[in-house]
């Protein structure tokens, strides 16, 4: 079930369509098309920035809010519940609540941004901004991730040694830099990897918030290679394109696995 | 004493604010959900002027949010059930056996391939497949898909699950003459209770939340589901806040109760085992 499509997918790359129906192998036309197709480029460009940006301050924000939580006993339970709330629902949902949060006629980005003297951006409308709104709504809705494993790192992490470094006199900030994070790693690495292989494939968002618009500021592989398949027909020239995108996955993949095998050797042990 | 409390304060407030963040966003659609189309347009206002739920009455009688619920609730239940079948005996077979020729490596990887690939690549390749075998926009050729694309999340969630329980529990009830598959059910399957129910749910969360395969496979209400349904509302060319709010809480609702009862075993799910 997992190879068939897999395997069909890469056949399909080497096979020429027209009106939708395959027409015989075309060689590596559709990847040369591919290589040579600007929108193609554009389009791995924006996916790079969005991937980068939004993966890293989610890890940023996951960690700090984490650390804030992890010794908060009193309510922890509760603002845990409240904190992952955002990547519980569906993407499409996801979409749908900052279409209304951003419309520059009944949303509430708008006048809050011009009660703080900051003009009213309509932010979906221009492509900088609209740019900066996918990624914001991507680090609403993922940054809970790293929150939470994370924090199920810190809470597995032996005592003895942070301990002892306090003991010996470390402040806070040291025993952070010179035994928190390393300890932590393996679980750090797990959920970065893991997010950034999920954020590569970023579609449902997008599609419902700006279909890769205006102009092609928000245009991912993602949604760029559904029009090429499911607008245009051109299914073996867009199965070409994320064969490619696929193989820089690949090594991310094989990344994920090691980092996984170590990080559940030292959790279970 | 005073640097710590205004730490602690500090503390609290950051969380607040993240809190506030967080929880605004669903605030502002079940606002907007339960407010009259001027009152809508009317600025911004923290509750309804005048409550009403036509919106809602609309989504259902207009937009066939019945039939998008009724869909969802067939698919995401046979599919789900299908592949917790499948999958956790697969999962007790390698959680169980040395298999030869490195299988369970492989399998194992295979199974977290489907979880890695991007889904755009996978949801081609299905179309294509289901036109030919005149499956598209049926019911049967999403539950098909979905099941066999969560049954690999079901053998890495159940291995991790299995792998805790003591061989010998089992192996003393094969002592007393049951067959192994009996054993299966008698005896560890109870003692996997709490992670079967956790693999359960979040099967469930993922499935029904999908959009990307029923957007490509289904093109009527007679097959849709919730998303794609929630989606078909704001393709129009003026769009109806109003019911799209709406459908956004209806959609939301189901999956957010579900979550908070697996919160505990979110992070394995979202691991894949990895991390407890």
């Amino acid at each position: 079930m997992a190879l068939y499509p897999l395997i069909y997918g890469i056949r399909a790359s080497f096979h020429a369509y027209r009106y939708g129906r395959d027409v015989g192998s075309a060689g590596f036309k559709n990847y040369d098309a591919v290589l040579h197709d600007h929108t193609f480029w554009t389009a791995l460009g924006t996916t790079a920035k969005y991937v980068a940006f939004a993966v890293s301050i989610e890890t940023l924000l996951g960690l700090g809010l984490a650390l804030l939580v992890v010794n908060q006993l009193r309510f922890s339970r509760f603002i845990r519940v409240g904190l992952i709330l955002p990547m519980t629902v569906a993407p499409v949902v996801v979409g749908v609540i900052w279409r209304l949060m951003y419309a520059s006629d009944i949303g509430v980005v708008n006048p809050l941004f011009s009660s703080l003297g900051l003009g009213s951006p309509n932010v979906l409308a221009n492509p900088g901004s609209a740019f900066i709104g996918v990624v914001a709504v991507d680090v609403w809705e993922w940054t809970p991730l790293l929150f939470l494993i994370i924090l199920a790192g810190l809470q597995s992490l032996p005592q003895e040694p942070l301990e002892a470094a306090r003991v010996d006199g470390a402040g806070p900030v040291r025993v952070f830099f010179d035994h928190t994070l390393p300890l932590l790693r393996p679980v750090l690495m797990v959920a970065v990897v893991l997010r950034l292989i999920d954020a590569v494939g970023t579609f449902d968002q997008i599609f419902v918030l700006t279909k890769g618009g205006p102009g092609t500021a928000t245009q991912l592989i993602s949604t760029y290679s559904y029009n090429t398949a499911f607008l245009f027909t051109q299914y073996g020239r867009a199965m070409a394109m994320v064969v490619a995108l696929m193989v820089l996955v690949l090594l991310l993949t094989i990344a994920a696995i090691r980092f996984m095998r170590t990080a559940a050797m030292r959790t279970s042990s | 004493m005073t640097g710590a409390r205004a730490r602690a304060y500090a503390r609290i407030a950051a969380l607040g604010l993240a809190l506030v963040v967080a929880l605004f966003p669903f605030w502002w659609m079940l606002v907007t959900s339960f407010k009259q189309p001027v009152d809508i347009f009317r600025g911004v206002s923290l509750l309804p002027q005048h409550p009403t739920n036509d919106n809602y009455s609309r989504l259902f009688s207009n937009y066939h949010m019945g039939s998008f619920l009724m869909n969802s609730l067939i698919v995401v239940t046979v599919a789900v059930a299908v592949s917790l079948v499948l999958g956790t005996l697969a999962a007790y077979a390698l959680a169980r056996f040395r298999l030869r020729f490195g299988l369970n490596e492989s399998a194992l990887v295979a199974a977290l391939l489907v979880r890695t690939l991007p889904p755009i690549l996978l949801v081609v390749p299905i179309y294509l497949t289901l036109s030919k075998t005149g499956l598209l926009n049926t019911r049967l050729g999403l539950i098909i898909v979905y099941a066999g694309l969560n049954t690999s999340f079901v053998i890495w969630m159940m291995q991790s699950f299995l792998e805790e329980i003591p061989r010998d529990i089992e192996e003393a009830a094969m002592v007393d003459g049951d067959s192994r598959l009996r054993a299966l059910w008698r005896v560890v399957l109870p003692l996997a209770g709490p992670g079967l129910a956790a693999t359960a749910i979040f099967s469930v969360i993922t499935t029904y939340n999908d959009f990307l395969l029923a957007l490509t496979v289904t093109s009527t209400p007679s097959a849709q589901t919730v998303p794609v349904g929630v989606s078909t509302l704001i393709g129009k060319i003026q769009i109806e806040w109003g019911p799209m709010a709406a459908a956004g809480v209806v959609g939301a609702l189901p999956i957010m109760i579900f979550a908070v009862v697996v919160q505990r075993h979110f992070v394995r799910g979202l691991t894949m085992g990895a991390v407890k």
